[in-house]
């Protein structure tokens, strides 16, 4: 549609399960990216929202043959889209056992903008 | 995929996107036994492998039966307010059934970037043996 480059078509997309939770800090956001090494990450902040890609592949020696296969390569892909709450330069990222821990804290405070109005 | 979670916002190519999410198939939506499994062979070893990201080893219990591999875990969900919860959460078990004797003492699992390989060594009486036959 958009971008679909020739050789991202090799690989299947998968979307990666999400949790997104509220605690007191921000908000947390959880992606399962079983076989995702930290280095095949990529994290894009754009304006309003945060791309998250990677490229898995299935760990296996040269002379194994499979018999059964029920998880394989793909690129896992998922967007978030940010609020104005979203304090964009607190956003932490963190790759652990396979998950995707996204911290996105709130901004400080958020004030509501009275516009004086002045009458003459 | 886009989530949304909070204000409404209008994007160029969200439309664009939306169309190619609904004629993606649906890959990740298996019904299946969880967590998924890899079963293989090679020469000396078995293998399974399983996609089982967040879980420690701590928290996972291996067991190998007489012809079967156990695999016993719980994934903990998160705490707090939740928006949107896809990932499964608490306890899995599943039964592997091996086709052939291992080497129970030689067994080894390993956990790298949330797959866990478990790797049986093949008994030295069911390995491929090349035995020459003399053709007279």
């Amino acid at each position: 549609m958009n971008e679909n480059k020739p050789e991202e078509k090799s690989l299947p997309v998968l979307r990666p399960s999400t949790d997104i939770l509220e605690r007191d800090d921000g908000y947390w956001v959880y992606m399962d990216m079983p076989g995702v090494d930290r280095k095949d990450l990529v994290l894009d902040l754009r304006e309003n929202e945060l791309a998250v890609s990677g490229k898995t592949g299935v760990v296996a020696g040269e002379k194994e043959r499979f018999l059964e296969v029920q998880f394989g390569s793909g690129e896992y892909r998922q967007t978030i889209a940010l609020s104005d709450l979203v304090d964009r330069g607190g956003i932490k990222a963190t790759l652990k056992n396979g998950v995707l821990e996204l911290f996105l804290p709130k901004v400080e405070q958020i004030k509501p903008r009275r516009i004086e109005i002045t009458a003459e | 995929m886009v989530l949304d979670f909070n204000t409404f916002y209008t994007f160029p190519d969200r439309f664009d996107r939306l169309v190619e999410e609904f004629l993606r198939p649906a890959y990740g939506d298996r019904r299946m036994a969880y967590p998924p499994l890899n079963f293989s062979e090679d020469d000396e070893n078995l293998y399974v492998r399983a996609e089982i990201p967040g879980v420690e080893m701590n928290d996972l219990e291996i067991t190998l039966a007489d012809k079967t591999l156990l695999i016993k875990g719980e994934r903990k969900p998160e705490q707090g307010k939740y928006f949107r919860q896809e990932r499964p959460a608490g306890a899995f078990q599943r039964v592997v059934r091996l086709n052939v004797s291992v080497e129970r003492d030689r067994v080894t699992a390993s956990l790298a970037n949330g797959i866990l390989t478990v790797t049986l060594p093949k008994s030295e009486d069911t390995k491929p043996r090349r035995v020459s036959i003399d053709v007279k």
